[in-house]
């Protein structure tokens, strides 16, 4: 059982990491509007960076 | 269209919010996660305390009592940021109300989380007696998560475009709120101090989980949310449909009113029947902060049927649910 010594810090440190980038993504605007990717696709203008993109490399 | 299809979700992000409103919206969803992810990590640590009976072998009794030690110190650790971080809007608005000298409704919720937390610290320290940190965390993390719907039904309300006949009824309705809940909360208060007393007398090992169980409940977090969240359907519904006529628009407001009423009188009468049940020992600290969620939502999804498309208005929506 003296495993625990060793793994209750661990738990804590992945809670800590956990913690940590929530607060990132939360502060980074990421949960700002949940809709947004969900309604992107139902608008015409793709013809941004983010399309080009998905086209993959063009062939000669 | 999008911009419509949006309005009706009280998730849904008001486009137009100020950079304070945002900020704030962040940093109570930040507290929300916090608590959240900490109160799962507490309730797995709690876990080996609700294992323990004397009527183990000594050998495992002895092994278990040293993982529960170290499992405490665990939860302690989780626990701090949250009463520190995730808690601390309760903190404030508790001392904003004391010093202006009336019981405001994070009074009694901030004596809850210090009746429960401090205890179990001084139950680490001296590893003896029961800690209540998943309790503590529990009713942080469900308590936030009504104030965080609440702030959503604000927020979609503040944009939903101002109109005058509903800012009225909402004042109105808004002073009913306060001063059922400036009646209720000290009341609810110093009831809970009496059961603890009571329970101190009988069964000493009983009277802080009653006390705090007692004050959760005395929480109107419901109540409070009921005349916002009604208002925020009555926003959404005109948005919808702005060229309603004259007619239609008084059943509106009349069903916005009447719901408004019904969710506020709904939760006072759910608190009348849990504080009861609180006191004679049968709720669990963290199990009454889980009622106050229940209800909380109750609320929110009977005032949003306000605005549900496709519902005929005027008619009488179901009654108020209790989860």
């Amino acid at each position: 059982m003296t495993i625990l010594y060793l793994l209750l810090p661990l738990s804590l440190l992945f809670v800590l990491a956990i913690g940590a980038a929530l607060c990132w993504a939360v502060f980074s605007g990421q949960y700002d509007d949940a809709e947004e990717a969900a309604e992107a696709i139902l608008r015409d203008d793709d013809d941004g960076a983010a399309g080009s993109a998905a086209d993959g490399p063009r062939r000669p | 269209m999008l911009r419509t299809m949006a309005a009706f979700s009280i998730f849904a992000t008001a486009r137009a919010l100020q950079p304070g409103e945002r900020r704030q919206r962040r940093h109570a969803l930040a507290r929300l996660a916090i608590a959240w992810l900490a109160m799962m990590q507490v309730m797995m640590l709690a876990w080996p305390g609700y294992l323990r009976h004397d009527g183990m072998p000594a050998d495992a009794l002895a092994t278990l009592d040293w993982a529960i030690v170290l499992m405490n110190w665990a939860s302690l650790a989780l626990t701090a940021p949250v009463v520190a971080y995730s808690a601390w809007p309760i903190w404030r608005g508790a001392w904003r109300s004391l010093r202006a000298g009336r019981a405001g409704m994070d009074v009694p919720v901030a004596l809850g989380i210090a009746a429960a937390f401090l205890p179990s610290v001084h139950a680490t320290w001296t590893q003896r007696g029961h800690v209540y940190f998943d309790s503590v965390t529990m009713f942080v993390a469900f308590l936030l998560t009504a104030r965080y719907l609440e702030l959503c039904a604000r927020q979609c309300a503040g944009e939903g475009g101002r109109h005058a006949l509903l800012e009225r009824q909402r004042a109105a309705l808004g002073a009913a709120a306060d001063r059922v809940a400036s009646r209720f909360v000290p009341a609810q208060a110093g009831l809970a101090l009496i059961a603890a007393a009571a329970w101190a007398l009988v069964e000493p090992a009983l009277a802080l989980p009653v006390m705090v169980a007692s004050l959760v409940m005395s929480c109107p977090c419901a109540m409070s949310m009921a005349v916002p969240a009604a208002m925020a359907g009555a926003h959404a519904a005109l948005a919808r449909e702005p060229g309603m006529d004259a007619a239609r628009f008084d059943a509106l407001v009349a069903d916005a009113r009447r719901r408004a009423g019904r969710n506020l009188y709904g939760s006072l009468a759910w608190h009348l029947l849990m504080a009861p049940l609180a006191a004679a020992g049968w709720v669990q600290p963290w199990l009454a902060a889980l009622t106050m969620l229940g209800s909380s939502l109750a609320v929110a999804w009977y005032s949003w049927g306000l605005a549900r498309p496709g519902r005929p208005r005027g008619t009488a929506g179901p009654a108020h649910a209790a989860p």
